[in-house]
């Protein structure tokens, strides 16, 4: 066998777990203006209730948001006035769940209780125009992008449609998005389809593809409400890409944009809601690009234990407690806190080294239907050793008239609907780190996996993340124990046992990782990856009639994957058939210009054919 | 013999109330001289309240199962919706029912209706058997259960059928009060 032939390795590893990224591109609401009590004995609508309504309300509630009528105008407000008051007293509207805390959060749509009080007098003492000349203008109409023309308008390809009635609908689209070469994004802006409907909607970007095969036919997108996406090697989530109704997109701040790379699809949830009548639902994503790559990179982590979710019927508080310590500074950009129907008082709160003890999130009435990622005012440094912790109580009794179950069953944690999740996702940035170290994102997700297997030994994607983490440090017999403690729970798991090839692969034992490879395109035949690392090891194994047989199969599937040609080209070398050798490498280079394995090859190839 | 003559003197009063009900045509329609011997259920909605366009399937379910025993009327007490508007709602939303503009609230009046959707049974004596909510599927605004667990309509039309009293004669529901309206 020829010394000069290498091959790439590419490997899968499951980071983001669950569904529900939210957003840092949330609501930059105004806040409205301050009431004073006014001495004249009468609330006016133009003096005292417009500004309320235009600056906590008008921003859905106008044509095309998603407020079901439009607040603009005296008339508009009195058709709803007593509604107002009942919405605004019970603290329904504006949805915002959070109580209100010391570490203040962004955007925050909550009304002042001497605004509620104002809105009540004005209800109950006839709903008064008053003066023109206090009036106001009205807030400028949100048409359109909001940031402006998008540099690349991505619509869902084929639409949903939402089914008169029912319960509430989750549903999968997937965007493909189509560029060259890898773009920097600032900014995205959510166009969910139907605000009146689409509760809210959370982008998950999907960097090898791996959603596709869950659809039917390409296209048709997929329902579910929490999806699991793959990805290729270290690059954990950064962003929570979020909209809920009431969302303004907002640019990222110098240094913190999205990578996106050719290949990406970008898989946007949705919560939607029925109407009454049949509904066309037709997302579309507006991408806004920078020239500056990132230089600060910030890292979703997530914290939750679905295994302590064994929940009997009638139990009305169950709590469910976890706690996480931080192995480096941090700072807490953003919070996203998920559960379903039963969840009741949700709290995430952290413990400093000093002993001081911050809310970070304290949400008494959780409410699904109003879920939303929150951003802090200030970034929050969370020093080493700060432990992070969460509470969520939840209600499985008849008297919790959101309980899917009627009458209560037990519930355990899963994806559906009628399931319940402990889910907590923080947007953190690390800082004040040594770079001798390495990276301090692989630091806190190990910390993380690690954390995680403890809570729960039979967490199947706890053992797998943690052996992912181990498998990039080059710590191949870790790796490949935390994968067989993996494949235990779930022998037959596609990515799992491609995984397992791909380290075994790494570790120099191709003939073993043939097994785990093709137990993965068993249970999935169309599995990309594993095609790519079933070939790489019979190259290994100087088997080139098979890698060359699955190599094709690669470039079935995905036509334009350089890696793929090159180790096509370097099989065929193997062969003695130069000529179709040559045609792979140049292919690949045509796809990849600058793919240094394919320029080696292809030099020595001709270097080879020259001698001869 | 008297409480029959009393019978008929409330059905003749009752009857000139309602003259000021329209049809989509603009003519007046009395509903509870049409369809006589039926129970009568007057269903109350206005086009930009969500939580009564929700309800589309549901009314049309229970209209369509007690479409033998009982007259179904959807009404629309909002003066600024015009038929033709109230046309097109009705094509959206699938109903096969007759359609009412109440812009006098004469049935409102009668039915004691407060908000949309309400829905009022009245008996074949065109008694007022119930008002109030369909089911209690809405708790609140934007706060829905996944399916309801009372069917106060479905209770209150068995109720005017069989005669059997009611354990409550009016329950409130979650909607758009009509007295907002102009």
């Amino acid at each position: 066998m020829n010394s000069w032939w290498r091959a790439w390795m590419r490997w899968t590893l499951v980071l983001a777990a669950a569904a529900g990224m939210g957003s840092v591109f949330s609501r930059a609401n105004p806040r409205p203006r301050e009431q004073a009590r006014q001495t004249a004995p009468q609330v006016t609508f133009n003096r005292d209730i417009a500004p309320i309504i235009f600056g906590a309300c008008a921003s859905c509630h106008q044509p095309g948001e998603a407020g079901p009528f439009p607040l603009l105008t005296y008339e508009e407000v009195k058709r709803h006035a007593r509604q107002i008051a009942e919405v605004t007293r019970a603290r329904t509207m504006p949805p915002w769940l959070p109580e209100p805390q010391e570490l203040r959060l962004a955007d925050e749509m909550r009304l002042a209780d001497a605004q509620i009080r104002t809105i009540q007098e004005w209800a109950e003492d006839g709903s008064v125009e008053g003066d023109p000349a206090d009036l106001p203008p009205p807030p400028r109409p949100a048409e359109g992008w909001r940031l402006g023309k998008p540099d690349l308008i991505l619509t869902a390809e084929r639409p949903l449609v939402l089914a008169p009635t029912g319960t509430d609908t989750y549903w999968n689209f997937i965007f493909h998005v189509p560029i060259t070469e890898t773009r920097w994004v600032k900014a995205v802006e959510i166009h969910p389809g139907d605000k009146r409907y689409v509760h809210h909607a959370n982008i998950l970007v999907d960097r090898s593809r791996s959603s596709r095969h869950k659809e039917a036919e390409p296209g048709a997108g997929f329902g579910g409400m929490e999806i699991r996406i793959e990805s290729q090697v270290f690059d954990p989530d950064s962003h929570m890409l979020f909209w809920k109704p009431g969302t303004v997109p907002s640019v990222e701040p110098d240094g913190m944009a999205l990578r996106l790379d050719k290949g990406t699809d970008l898989i946007l949830n949705t919560h939607m809601q029925p109407s009454g009548k049949t509904e066309i639902i037709q997302p579309s994503i507006g991408l806004y690009f920078t020239s500056k790559p990132a230089t600060k990179f910030p890292m979703l982590l997530q914290l939750e234990d679905d295994a302590k979710l064994n929940i009997p019927p009638e139990q009305r508080n169950f709590v469910v407690t976890d706690e996480f310590t931080l192995p480096t500074d941090v700072e807490l950009l953003a919070i996203y806190p998920h559960a379903h129907y039963l969840g009741k008082d949700i709290q995430a709160f952290a413990t400093l080294p000093d002993g001081s003890k911050k809310t970070l999130i304290h949400i008494l009435h959780w409410n699904l239907s109003w879920q939303a990622v929150y951003r802090y005012a200030q970034p929050v440094l969370l020093p080493k050793g700060t432990t992070i912790a969460l509470r969520y109580v939840y209600d499985n009794s008849d008297e919790n008239p959101l309980n899917p179950n009627h009458p209560p069953v037990r519930v355990k944690a899963g994806n559906r609907s009628s399931d319940e999740m402990c889910h907590l996702w923080l947007q953190v940035l690390p800082v004040n780190y040594d770079r001798a170290q390495g990276d301090p994102r692989m630091r806190l997700q190990e910390a993380l996996a690690r954390h995680d297997v403890a809570n729960d030994p039979r967490d199947f994607e706890a053992h797998y993340n943690l052996a992912a983490m181990e498998q990039a440090k080059g710590r191949l017999d870790d790796a490949t124990k935390e994968y067989e403690a993996a494949l235990q729970l779930r022998p037959g798991d596609a990515v799992a046992n491609n995984a397992m090839g791909a380290a075994l692969l790494a570790a120099g034992r191709p003939e073993k990782a043939v097994p785990y490879l093709s137990q993965a395109l068993k249970t999935r035949p169309d599995y990309l990856e594993a095609h790519y690392n079933l070939g790489t090891a019979y190259s290994a194994e100087s088997d080139f009639e098979d890698a060359a047989q699955q190599l094709h199969l690669v470039l079935q599937l995905q036509p334009d994957d350089a890696d793929a040609e090159a180790n096509l080209g370097s099989a065929l070398a193997e062969m003695g058939r130069f000529p179709e050798a040559k045609s792979h490498f140049e292919r690949a280079l045509q796809i990849n210009p600058n793919h240094s394995l394919a320029k080696e090859n292809l030099e020595e190839l001709q270097r080879q054919m020259s001698d001869r | 013999m008297v409480s029959i003559t009393l019978a008929c003197l409330f059905q003749v009063l009752m009857a000139h109330a309602q003259q000021t009900a329209l049809d989509l045509d603009g003519r007046p329609v009395n509903p509870f001289t049409i369809a006589a011997g039926k129970v009568v259920v007057l269903v109350f909605l206005r086009q930009d309240c969500p939580v009564s366009s929700r309800y589309a399937p549901v009314i049309r379910r229970i209209s369509a199962q007690y479409s033998r025993e009982a007259s179904f009327w959807l009404v629309y007490p909002d003066r600024s919706e015009t038929p033709q508007s109230i046309r097109k709602y009705l094509g959206d939303y699938g109903y096969r029912l007759p359609a009412l503009r109440d812009p006098d609230r004469a049935l409102v009046q009668q039915a004691r209706a407060e908000i949309t959707p309400e829905a009022a049974v009245f008996d074949r004596n065109r008694q007022l058997v119930y008002h109030g909510r369909i089911d209690n599927w809405y708790l609140e605004f934007g706060r829905a259960r996944p399916a309801p667990t009372t069917h106060e309509l479905n209770n209150a039309i068995q109720a005017a059928l069989t005669g059997k009293p009611l354990p409550q004669s009016s329950v409130k529901g979650v909607g758009c009060y009509i007295s907002d309206l102009q």
